[in-house]
């Protein structure tokens, strides 16, 4: 037992003098800034210039993404120091991003601005630890909230903003073109007035679902375990939007009941099961596993559900890809998924901090990602104006031809947000309720049973909407 | 771990300062309301039970065999034995994953192969613990070659008398090595379930806790409530019953082990 004590005692002097240290420095920079006058007189010559805040404001912008990514955000950066002076330190964090991110808040040492989860950005954002934007765009000129979209805000008060989403990212039904025109059948519908209603669709995904004999899956000697191609596929984590399509939601409209256990949205989440475990045309999550990551490509599936940032990859491919809207229940329209970038409250220049927001939310800025396919650009204009669209959305590998009807002006006109961004406690309701879903798309319970089953210990976690 | 036992009597949710609430994290836990503590109990204590005796069972099988003076090239079976637990969990888990794929993993292949069901081992609630544990065989090196140390400490005058005395392999198996290995199998067992008890990358890894609940480590659950829900007092109170399990657990080892762990200094 002597030996640890020993390496303990060491391992405590050791800690004591590391701290000592740090508050030695930490106590060296309050002193640069303060007005002790018993500094080396060039530390004063420092202070009379600190009225131009170009020498010494730095300030930390964290994100998450791949290499692209990385490169694209690290380039917009560079520029905004370029511009204005300044300096930017870009903090990538490719993996565990809230973990780390949680431990610089908790440890006073979070970065100025950077990207965060919706569900975090809000409890923090209630709890003051990221900044509330609207004062400082009410005080802007060069700054109209109306120029962009309505629905990227993340409100956790009805007149308190945490910001805007990093970047729209929109759903919509991508299909392989040469596998759809090899069964003689017409393209997708590309526009909300026409999307197709769910009979039509299941109908049209049977057609396009093939057994090892090449019946499919209309034929009466269909054999749905021998099966070679699927015609559609999808996450079906992704439910809200046929959910809100049938008059549903995640919670009640008052924000006080559980919407998911309601009869309209139990009837989108059983049509979706529905086509795994009923029509057979779609793969379960375990068929999912054995599928390639690249099933649109190798002809494993017909069609499926992606969301913007799919593009990019396929965009390297050779192959046919089309686009279309999503087929409806009783309304059209697509889901639009996000992250927020925010202003953590602890950063000492807030004025800086906003500038580098707006510039990290200017299309211009990120071009490359939007051009890639991988974002869909915050403002408006780029979705109206002809000249904008042309930089973009058409005329490149990334964005087939009808991209600007099934995605663009269908995220613009009839894009839902997904629950993170307006249910209070999501998180944990979710962590609840996915297990229970669990159920449904594993085939075991119908929707009804697993919704109604989890109801009643989802109920005291309900806590209504943010800003409504 | 002061501060920590602290925290556990506080509302802390890392965004706000630690205000007291005694016992109230604590109480959550026990009366229910946490829907989650009794279930991911449950599967840690299934998971410890299954691991800790088929680990100390296949590592002492494997230690006895790599000890017998007829197997050749024993050095490069101990090497291959011990190199999984070099490879990180997080590249063996990765590996485990292409194995256990329902389809085209390698396991259900070859249980095919040879005309046997397959099984949908991580998808299933049934089948995700027991495939963790055999995962977690895989990674046995650093018991065996703990086991082959204690074999090795066994003195031969022993086996020779014994030898002398007409005893058969079995004999000297159970009268001697077993007597003899007791210690070493103490020592594995008090470490093996304190690691099994804080089993944790494979759930981050390969099922995130799932399916519909059924891998929810306790370890897995920690790090939930405090890195992806903010609970960090609530997390500290679950950390802080688990302390306490481990330490009530190995307490118990050590008092029966005066039964059954015999000491070559008090024969």
């Amino acid at each position: 037992m002597r030996k640890p004590k020993r390496v303990k005692r060491k391992l405590f002097y050791s800690l004591t003098f590391t701290a000592l240290l740090l508050s030695a420095c930490s106590n060296g920079n309050t002193g640069n800034t303060g007005n002790t006058g018993n500094n080396e007189p060039k530390n004063t010559a420092v202070e009379s210039n600190a009225n131009t805040p170009k020498e010494k404001i730095e300030l930390k912008f964290a994100f998450w993404g791949d290499t692209i990514e990385k490169k694209t955000v690290t380039e917009a950066l560079k520029a905004f120091e370029d511009k204005t002076g300044i300096k930017v330190e870009a903090m990538h964090i490719p993996s565990d991003y809230l973990t780390k991110i949680t431990t610089m808040v908790a440890g006073n040492v979070a970065p100025d601005v950077g990207y965060l989860n919706s569900g975090a950005a809000m409890t923090w954002a209630e709890e003051g630890k990221i900044l509330d934007l609207t004062p400082l765009i009410d005080s802007d000129p060069d700054f109209k909230k109306e120029d962009y979209l309505d629905q990227i805000w993340y409100n956790w008060e009805p007149n308190k903003t945490l910001g805007m989403s990093t970047a729209v990212e929109g759903y919509g039904l991508m299909y392989n073109k040469n596998m759809i025109e090899e069964a003689g059948l017409e393209l997708p519908p590309t526009e909300a007035d026409k999307a197709w209603d769910w009979d039509t669709f299941v109908t049209y995904a049977k057609k396009l679902t093939l057994d090892n004999e090449g019946h499919n899956a209309l034929d009466p000697n269909f054999n749905p375990n021998k099966i070679k191609q699927f015609g559609f596929q999808y996450d079906p984590y992704n439910m809200m939007a046929a959910v809100v399509s049938n008059g549903g939601n995640y919670l009640t409209e008052d924000g006080k009941g559980f919407g998911l256990a309601q009869p309209e949205a139990v009837e989108a989440i059983q049509k979706l099961a529905d086509l795994m475990y009923l029509h057979h045309v779609s793969p379960t999550p375990l068929q999912t596993k054995s599928l390639p990551d690249m099933a649109l490509q190798t002809k494993k599936v017909a069609m499926t559900v992606s969301g913007n940032w799919a593009l990019q990859a396929f965009a390297e491919q050779d192959f046919n890809l089309g686009v279309g809207v999503l087929p409806k229940l009783k309304k059209s329209n697509t889901l639009l998924d996000g992250a927020p970038t925010v202003i953590f409250s602890s950063t000492k220049h807030p004025k800086e901090a906003w500038m580098l927001y707006k510039w990290m939310a200017d299309p211009k800025s990120v071009l490359p990602l939007i051009e890639s396919g991988l974002w869909m650009p915050l403002k408006k204009d780029w979705y109206t104006n002809p000249e904008l669209i042309n930089k973009w959305a058409s005329g490149n590998k990334a964005h087939p031809d009808d991209y600007t009807k099934a995605f663009m002006k269908q995220t613009l006109e009839n894009g839902i947000r997904t629950p993170g961004f307006e249910v209070k406690n999501f998180s944990k309701i979710s962590a609840l309720v996915t297990p229970a879903l669990d159920k449904v798309w594993t085939g075991k319970e119908t929707a009804e049973e697993a919704l109604k089953a989890v109801e009643s210990k989802v109920q005291p976690l309900i806590k209504g909407y943010y800003g409504k | 771990m002061v501060s920590s036992l602290l925290l556990s009597f506080t509302d802390y949710r890392i965004v706000n300062s630690p205000k007291f609430i005694g016992l109230g994290n604590y109480t959550r836990l026990f009366d229910g309301t946490d829907p989650y503590f009794y279930k991911s109990l449950w599967v840690t204590f299934k998971y410890v039970a299954l691991r800790v005796p088929l680990g100390l069972i296949v590592s002492f099988i494997v230690a006895l065999l790599l000890n017998q003076d007829f197997i050749r090239g024993k050095s490069i079976f101990r090497t291959i034995y011990y190199l999984p637990v070099i490879v990180p969990a997080v590249a063996s888990s990765m590996i485990w994953i292409w194995l256990f794929s329902p389809d085209l993993g390698l396991i259900n292949n070859v249980l095919t192969a040879i005309h046997l069901p397959t099984f949908n081992w991580l998808d299933s609630e049934a089948m995700v613990v027991p495939s963790i544990v055999m995962m977690s065989l895989w990674g046995v090196g650093s018991t065996v070659i703990i086991f082959l140390a204690g074999l090795q400490g066994v003195p031969r005058s022993l086996y020779e008398a014994a030898t002398v005395d007409g005893a058969g392999f079995m004999r000297k198996f159970l009268n001697i090595t077993i007597p003899m290995m007791t210690p070493i199998i103490f020592f594995n067992l008090i470490m093996g379930s304190i690691g099994a008890f804080q089993v944790f990358t494979e759930a981050l890894i390969m099922t995130q806790g799932g399916p519909n609940n059924a891998s929810l480590f306790y370890n897995y659950y920690i790090y939930r409530e405090a890195f992806q829900f903010g609970e960090m007092g609530h997390a500290s109170a679950i950390a802080w019953i688990l302390f306490i399990i481990i330490l009530a657990v190995t307490g118990l080892f050590f008092r029966t082990s005066k039964a059954w762990v015999f000491y070559e200094s008090e024969v």
